[in-house]
């Protein structure tokens, strides 16, 4: 039983720390696709700093100070050039499959995996059979809860939702959608920077091209199911973590008579349906998705 | 006349944004920027054969991105052209095994139909969870991208696998060179003739008839479609279809042109590409074929780099993504510029 709850914390918590990010964007009004992208730089910009300042400290912040920069793009490019957030997010996610690529390629020389000799340091014996998870891990409930503080009990995130429902409105009584869109933004940058961080140095220490696997869209289907609440999306998280879990135990189980690589799929096909009974249950999550202003321009 | 050519012109100042941002991540990873400029746009149209190399990348890329651009244009998200380009190829391959032995001229129409109806298939769900039941097709749409992934990986490992081929890479069995259409290094005649009934096709169904019309009012207004007596849902639904059907094509294309069998990744970017192409063409046919070939030489100089300059193709990628990140810009500042003298907008 241990096992299967630290296999779910393991895959559990990146997704989580990622989800956080997209619901404080989606609050903002922001769809952020670029999840996925900024979930990658932070794996990799840990992973390389790691490598060049022997410090896992030096190494989150360099991976936060990366996903912030490109968090801010993503907000110039949405807000200020009125770009299509949906378009500008999946940019944004090439943006960082490539350039991490290019990056690797660039500093090691060739395009495998970079093995660092540490990762984020672990909780220790005192914790038992748990004390192989990373601290990061045992931060996400804190994490979730000072979200939730912050974005259903404080001033600000009660105006970060205004501006994000009905900017015209938040304008009226002083408050500026545009600059709580760049710091929504800018928040997740870090969130996302600790996800990509976790997910490549925290059970494990090494980076691979790609090795998001899709995690950050699966993290932004986490932010629909959970209605853009942090506890509600944290669950959604933790649940397409257990089906992952549970793949991964099928795998081990049944692989012999369902080939692997269809359970593999399960994940996508939970987050499938959570988007469907989302949609069902609320009467529909539906995109921004209108042309419209690109047509008529 | 004046407002295409800001629309025009506009597109070509932000790719102009996206290639300064490109120069900027290729000297930040420690590349000459020039340099590597010059390379791709070298490799893509300027060495000796270099235009057949585009043109072959772009055929497939015209025929979904005219897809992709017929659902965006009925205000759908529909991105999961990758996946539907995969499904079809897969369909289509499933269907050579079922039909060896028989007469090409019998069996190549039927895997063409056979990849269509797959790619079709492919985008009906999504377009039936979301006009049914108003699930996000953006999350549906990209989920269906990764299965299909993960379905081409299967077959092409288990059913369809060539047990001759290496390790590197699980491909299914080679399509019989009778029911290829092409050769594996390019265009055919008939590969083209393929290309331009789609595009002549499709600029009809836009622009001279009452669905693509109603299709783009729809994307514009669906509630005033709605009120006018238009079934929105059955617009809807026939532009998921037709957009998944030409993926489905552009895949079939690939398995029995250049490519000759399917293999586990093959083309990873194609979906993404072909949306980009629509967003830059603005939606229409015309400048969907023209962007096509644009990117079409992307992508050769893409197979180009690694070998000639010893430059990562994710090059390309981070091109491609950058122009993603511009194209749907519009600066106030810009249009002031380029419309200087002209009526306000």
């Amino acid at each position: 039983m241990n096992e299967i709850i630290i296999a779910i914390l393991r895959s559990g918590t990146p997704l989580i720390y990622v989800t956080l990010a997209g619901v404080i964007a989606q609050r903002a009004g922001v769809w952020n696709l670029g999840l996925e992208g900024l979930m990658i730089m932070g794996a990799c910009a840990t992973i390389v700093g790691i490598m060049l300042t022997n410090s896992i400290v030096a190494a989150i912040l360099i991976a936060i100070l990366i996903c912030v920069l490109a968090s801010v793009l993503l907000w110039f490019v949405i807000d200020r050039l009125k770009a299509n957030p949906i378009i500008a997010g999946l940019g944004l996610t090439g943006l960082g499959l490539g350039g991490t690529a290019l990056a690797v390629q660039s500093i090691f020389g060739s395009q495998a995996s970079v093995t660092a000799p540490f990762g984020i340091p672990k909780l220790g014996p005192a914790f038992g059979a748990y004390g192989v998870l990373s601290i990061a891990v045992a931060a996400m409930p804190f994490v979730v809860f000072g979200m939730w503080v912050m974005l259903r009990r404080t001033r600000f995130g009660l105006r970060l939702a205004a501006c994000g429902e009905h900017p015209f409105a938040a304008r009226s009584v002083g408050a500026n959608p545009s600059r709580m869109r760049l710091v929504a933004l800018a928040i997740g940058g870090v969130l996302c920077a600790i996800g990509g961080a976790e997910l490549a140095a925290g059970s494990l220490q090494f980076f691979a091209q790609g090795m998001t696997a899709g995690r950050g869209f699966m993290a932004f289907a986490a932010v629909i199911f959970g209605a853009s609440h942090p506890v509600g999306a944290t669950f959604a998280a933790l649940f397409f973590a257990v089906v992952g879990a549970l793949g991964i135990r099928a795998q081990l189980m049944f692989g012999d008579k369902i080939p692997h690589d269809l359970l593999q799929a399960l994940p996508y096909l939970a987050t499938v349906f959570g988007v469907w009974l989302s949609g069902k249950l609320r009467g529909g999550a539906k995109a921004a998705s209108s042309f419209a202003e690109l047509k008529d321009q | 006349m004046k407002d295409s050519l800001v629309t025009v012109a506009r597109s070509l100042i932000f790719v102009a944004f996206a290639l300064i941002l490109c120069a900027l991540v290729f000297q930040f990873a420690g590349y000459n920027a020039p340099v590597m400029l010059w390379a791709v746009a070298d490799g893509a149209f300027l060495r000796s054969g270099a235009i057949e190399q585009s043109l072959r990348w772009a055929l497939p890329l015209f025929i979904t991105a005219v897809g992709v651009g017929i659902s965006f244009r009925a205000g759908f998200f529909n991105i999961g052209a990758q996946g539907q380009f995969y499904v079809g190829a897969i369909c289509a391959a499933f269907a050579a095994e079922a039909f060896k032995g028989g007469p090409a001229f019998l069996v190549i129409p039927a895997l063409i139909i056979a990849g269509t109806l797959g790619g079709a298939l492919w985008a009906l769900w999504p377009g039936l969870l979301r006009l049914r039941s108003g699930t996000d097709e953006v999350i549906t749409t990209l989920m269906g991208n990764f299965m299909a992934g993960l379905l081409l990986v299967y077959v092409t490992s288990g059913p369809l696998k060539d047990p001759s081929g290496s390790g590197q890479q699980a491909s299914s069995r080679p399509l019989d060179a009778a029911y290829r259409i092409s050769d594996s290094l390019g265009i055919s005649p008939t590969t083209i003739a393929i290309g331009a009934a789609v595009g002549i096709l499709m600029w009809l169904l836009v622009n001279r008839t009452a669905f693509g019309v109603l299709a783009s009012l729809a994307g514009r207004n669906g509630t005033m479609v709605e009120w006018q007596g238009a079934r929105l849902w059955k617009l809807g639904l026939s532009s998921f279809i037709i957009s998944g059907a030409l993926a489905g094509l552009a895949g079939t294309i690939e398995f029995m042109g250049p490519n000759g069998r399917i293999a586990s990744g093959f083309l990873p970017a194609h979906g993404f590409t072909a949306i980009l192409i629509a967003l830059v063409a603005n939606l229409s046919v015309v400048g969907t074929a023209a962007a096509a070939v644009f990117f079409g030489g992307l992508a050769s100089a893409a197979l180009y780099l690694p070998i000639m300059a010893g430059l990562p193709a994710a090059a390309i990628d981070i091109i491609n993504a950058a122009i993603a990140l511009f194209i749907t810009a519009r600066s106030k500042l810009v249009d002031q510029v380029l419309r200087l003298g002209g009526r306000p907008s």
